[in-house]
């Protein structure tokens, strides 16, 4: 698939995705592909175990929390590269 | 994401009868837009004994003590919300038992869908639209509004 480039969100947007049907092997093809390039690209690791949250916005609040951290350890490896 | 990882949670959740259905990006991906994800999110059935049944299930493909930590009484009182990370640690599956008010496992309208040779519970595009039109975050936003058009569904 060629890199497609958007000026904004709502130009992406009006850019409707290619979607398979299910059942069509194309469909499982292009999901493992682009979960192994994700992997890939953006290798993520997170705190294993059990965690417990009193809401969906909690854990929401929680793994964005995660993310952000993840971002900022990204962001200090590549300046000390 | 891991796609045989995944399918290998999937098929022990299929083969130890647990109650569930798939929600959230992996949703989008089994109707039909492939798309990155790292977790797999999943409503199960507020059961005492369904609950017996999902960690049976997580026990067959991980060897991980931590399982234990998953209980009924967390699942059907204060934490309806439990975030389990697999020892690897490369994603996390997310188990709820209900969504604030809006949504109970028997609120929700529920498909069969294949996944490669399996056949796996996700809840339908309807209610996975219902379900991201109106989050905070903006790829649920953008996620609600390519379901809407691919399945020609109303604004509510």
């Amino acid at each position: 698939m060629p890199v497609r480039k958007f000026r904004s969100i709502e130009e992406m947007k009006r850019d409707h995705p290619i979607w398979r049907r299910p059942g069509d092997p194309l469909l499982y093809r292009a999901m493992a592909l682009v979960w192994e390039v994700a992997r890939r690209t953006n290798p993520r690791r997170f705190p294993p175990g059990v965690h417990k949250y009193r809401s969906i916005q909690e854990m929401d609040r929680a793994q964005a929390q995660v993310l952000a951290e993840h971002i900022a350890a990204l962001r200090r490896q590549r300046q000390g590269e | 994401m891991d796609f045989d990882v995944l399918k290998r949670v999937l098929a022990a959740l299929e083969s130890r009868g647990v109650k569930y259905t798939i929600f959230g990006a992996v949703a989008l991906n089994l109707h039909g837009l492939a798309r990155a994800t790292e977790d797999l999110d999943i409503f199960i059935a507020p059961e005492d004994l369904n609950i017996d049944r999902l960690k049976l299930a997580l026990r067959d493909v991980y060897d991980d003590p931590e399982i234990e930590h998953i209980t009924a009484g967390d699942l059907l009182g204060e934490y309806p919300a439990v975030e389990y990370n697999p020892p690897e640690g490369a994603f996390h599956i997310d188990i709820l038992t209900r969504l604030g008010d809006a949504f109970t496992f028997a609120d929700l309208e529920i498909e069969r869908v294949p996944y490669d040779d399996l056949i796996v519970s996700v809840v339908s595009p309807r209610t996975l639209y219902k379900m991201k039109k109106d989050t905070v975050r903006p790829k649920d936003r953008i996620d609600a509004d390519w379901l809407r058009h691919r399945f020609n569904l109303e604004h509510d």
